[in-house]
């Protein structure tokens, strides 16, 4: 009876058989003896499945079940005797409830193995042990409803009309067994849509996850992928080595998130203090390590003893045991440096109860969109929002994590297949924003979180148009972890976290107190807020934002916004400057309706039409007195505007013989793209039919930049060596990167053409100095 | 344009660190501080005046009366100011 139309015939008798003998009785006028027959039949099909059973414990399962059909059909057939026919119903519910029960003993569950055979993915899921405590308690439901059904079954044989047993076993059962089904459907939806993976970082060990769960991926890297099983090995193997050393504190730099993290958890577990650094400067590490410090890394470092994780991974010191487990959240300690947006780095004291609070909140907030997704960055896993996005939370929630992060908002293009989480900045949406030109095709929109400042309501759109989904706007800071969330669609508003409790300090900023921040005072922000009664607030501007301009009190982001209202401006920066007089400074970028209104004008007549449009709101005193018109504003590498960099532009006197349209400081390096215009006088008495910048110039402006934006001495002691190799020209913009090495008093420069790709191209000149630090700096 | 009114524009711009503007930008009869119906004028505040009066004072060894009414009338243009200047230096 291996057809399928024998399996499907004798399936239907089985379910019809109440209802076949209830006929068979009351209109057939068929014997008891007649009937067993019907039991025989039955016998002999499931003796014919018998065969193909798996293993010997379900066939000895099977063999009694038949064997018992049998006794009761040939009881039935020689006494004639309807009880024994009746039995059939209670027989199928105790074989199924050995069946399941059974299950319940030797892991996985039956329900489990059913659900694997459906979905072979679930093996290598984080959500796999989840998925196997679901599936034990369904089966232990059935178990109940198998042992409930057995009794009312054997209550309607011996207590009950013919009438009852059939309609009770022939239909109500169905119907209960269908119910079950529903319920138990409708549940796992529920479940499925929540994540179920999440365990706190502290309290992760060896069996948290299956060992062949995904934990990092790069398809970038050879050997790229590992595992729970090669995470957990390689965060021992690195514990062993952290656990064989004197060195109590350990700074932390990897490039690479894996590595990051492996090296992270090693530390924490092992109660090493962790001093996480995204500054790799050699200048900085000195000031901050210790002789007893470690600095452990994955880069090459010149600047003294540093540890490379490879190295340590490579040479695998151990005693064969495998070190992983929980820690004391409230002991372990680490250290993070702020990005500082308006002074220097800061250090920051965290201890480990901190994140672990936070995750557990963001996990509540945000967790059930994450199911089955991967976790892609573009911003530092140095600073607190990539920290706890990229690479603590996929590792207490099971997400695999990209190693490196996605540098160019062309390389989302790669992720379209995927479904993604996106750890983002508004820097990177900015560029985003302006780079592509047509929407992505994500088959599923990937989830994007901007934090690090605010995200313009305009880029979140144009974001929102090319990636299909609203970005989640972060709010918070290193000292206070994430406070508050918004998507642009809903307005400024932010929607604070359920445990930050928000109030308004005296100095009208904004204060929180949550589990995150050890202070009972809280810790008061120097953002001036306006908070609403149900805890909802928006932000206007920074408390530093508000300056004083030769006594008269001026908001920094008013001017901006009144700047931003012409509509024809796309980024603005405003700054206080102190000299002769106080005054403000304006740092614009124009839009393209802007650079279209204002396409050959003179600078003074487009600092003349927004000083007139700002008169109409603003006093003059307070209205920008120098303006510079860039490309872009500078940035650092975390996406953040600093004032002093703007302040700086401005210290360099404005001069019509060069023009700064674009630059960027960072510790000890400026690049800065430049342009010289025809009608510079730096050209006079060169070559006038072929006008090209003279080396004389190429070197004096090296040193003004660096002495303006790099703190540079102000004596030149040594010229080395200068090479031209090709010239700067008229009106066509020339990049120069300046990079001082404090300690050597060295500078060096190369001038250079940007390529087609926007990546350094063409060489045109370079060079270096040693300058005279005794002299006073400049 | 008279070699006291270029003298007058060039005090103005380096004393008052102006930026983008030549003293051929500067109109002879426009105002110095705010602007006229014409949207000429270089549109100095008050901070901008007490420094330019000191300026004016060093570099031309004119003083300027008290009563501000007057003093303003002296600051109404490049013009205004070369006129004063010329009637009080020598004398």
């Amino acid at each position: 009876m291996k057809s399928v139309a024998g399996k499907v015939f004798f399936t239907a008798i089985s379910v019809l058989y109440p209802l076949i003998v209830y006929c068979g009785l009351e209109f057939w006028a068929l014997s008891p003896r007649r009937l067993s027959l019907i039991l025989l039949a039955l016998a002999f099909y499931h003796f014919l499945n018998l065969t193909r059973s798996a293993t010997r414990l379900e066939r000895g399962r099977t063999s009694i079940f038949i064997v018992l059909i049998l006794i009761c059909a040939f009881v039935a057939f020689f006494l004639d005797n309807i009880i024994f026919i009746k039995f059939y119903p209670v027989l199928v519910s105790l074989s199924l409830l050995a069946f399941f029960g059974f299950t319940l003993f030797r892991p996985p569950s039956f329900v489990f193995r059913m659900a694997s055979l459906w979905d072979k993915s679930i093996h290598s899921s984080p959500s796999r042990n989840a998925v196997e405590r679901y599936c034990r308690n369904v089966t232990l439901v059935w178990c109940g409803f198998f042992v409930f059904n057995a009794t009312v079954a054997t209550f309607t044989v011996f207590m009950a009309s013919d009438k009852a047993w059939s309609l009770y076993n022939g239909l109500i059962s169905y119907i209960l067994m269908g119910v079950i089904f529903i319920a138990e459907f409708l549940v796992r939806k529920m479940v499925q849509n929540k994540l179920q993976s999440y365990v706190p970082v502290c309290d992760l060990e060896l069996d948290s996850r299956p060992g062949s769960a995904l934990v990092s991926f790069d398809s970038g890297l050879e050997d790229g992928v590992k595992t729970w099983d090669d995470f957990v090995r390689d965060v021992s193997t690195v514990r062993h080595y952290l656990e064989a050393r004197e060195n109590k504190p350990w700074i932390l730099h990897c490039e690479d998130s894996y590595y990051f993290t492996v090296s992270l958890l090693a530390m924490l577990q092992s109660g090493r203090k962790a001093l996480v650094t995204a500054n790799r400067q050699e200048a900085f590490i000195k000031e901050i390590k210790k002789p007893e410090y470690g600095f452990l890394t994955d880069e090459p470092f010149a600047g003294g003893s540093a540890t490379m994780v490879q190295d340590v991974l490579a040479n695998g010191e151990s005693d064969g045991t495998l070190r992983f487990g929980k820690f004391d959240k409230s002991k372990a300690e680490m250290v993070m440096f702020t990005s500082g947006t308006t002074g220097e780095p800061k250090a920051v004291y965290k201890l480990f109860l901190q994140f672990e609070n936070e995750l557990f909140e963001l996990v509540k907030v945000f967790g059930n969109d994450w199911v089955n997704r991967k976790v892609y960055s573009t911003v530092n896993h140095h600073h607190i929002y990539g920290l706890l996005f990229t690479a603590l939370l996929p590792i207490a929630t099971g997400l695999p994590f990209r190693r490196h992060r996605i540098d160019f908002p062309t390389e989302l293009v790669s992720l379209v297949n995927e479904s993604a989480v996106v750890a983002s900045s508004p820097a990177f949406l900015k560029r985003l924003s302006a780079e592509a030109d047509k929407p992505f095709d994500f088959k599923c929109p990937p989830i994007i979180y901007s934090s690090g400042g605010p995200l313009p309501a305009e880029v979140a759109g144009r974001a929102c148009e090319l990636t299909g989904m609203w970005p989640m706007e972060i709010y918070g800071s290193t000292e206070t972890g994430g406070i508050a969330y918004r998507q642009s669609k809903n307005g400024l508003i932010w929607t604070p976290f359920e445990v930050c409790k928000m109030s308004v300090a005296e100095n009208g900023c904004l204060n929180i107190k949550s589990n995150y921040i050890l202070e009972a005072e809280g810790f008061t922000t120097g953002d001036v807020v306006e908070l609403y009664d149900d805890g909802r607030f928006l932000l206007q501007g920074r408390s530093d934002s508000i300056v004083k301009i030769e006594e008269k009190r001026i908001s920094l982001p008013e001017v901006e916004n009144r700047l931003k209202q012409t509509g024809l401006v796309q980024d603005v920066r405003v700054v206080p400057m102190s000299g002769k007089r106080q005054y403000l400074a304006a740092a614009i970028v124009l839009n393209e309706a802007g650079r279209e209104k204002f396409a050959g004008a003179a600078k003074l007549s487009i600092n003349n039409y927004f000083h007139d449009y700002l008169l109409q709101f603003i006093e003059n005193t307070v209205s920008p007195k120098k303006w510079r018109y860039l490309e872009e504003l500078p940035q650092n590498t975390e996406g953040k505007i600093r004032m002093r960099d703007i302040q700086a532009l401005f210290n360099l006197a404005e001069s019509p013989n060069f023009k700064i349209l674009k630059f960027r400081r960072e510790p000890g390096v400026l690049t800065v793209k430049l342009v010289f215009p025809t009608t510079s006088d730096y050209y006079d008495g060169h070559f006038p039919e072929f006008k090209l910048l003279p080396a004389v110039v190429q070197v004096d402006m090296v040193l003004r930049l660096a002495r303006n934006f790099l703190d540079v001495p102000k004596n030149l002691s040594k010229i080395h060596r200068t090479k031209f190799a090709g010239p700067i020209l008229p009106d066509v913009p020339a990049w120069l990167k300046i990079t001082y090495d404090a300690d050597a008093a060295k500078v060096s420069f190369n001038y250079y053409v940007e390529d087609e790709q926007g990546n350094p191209g063409k060489n045109l000149s370079n060079g270096s100095f040693t300058m005279n630090p005794e002299e006073s700096r400049g | 344009m008279s070699d006291l009114n270029t003298r007058i524009k060039e005090v103005i711009i380096e004393s008052l660190e102006l930026e983008d503007i030549t003293p051929a930008d500067i109109v002879d009869s426009a105002p110095i501080f705010g602007k006229n119906e014409k949207g000429e004028g270089l549109g100095l505040d008050s901070i901008d005046a007490l420094e330019l009066g000191i300026a004016i004072k060093d570099k031309f060894g004119v003083t300027f009366s008290t009563v501000k009414e007057e003093t303003k009338k002296h600051f109404a243009s490049v013009d205004a100011l070369a006129a004063y200047i010329a009637e009080h230096s020598e004398g």
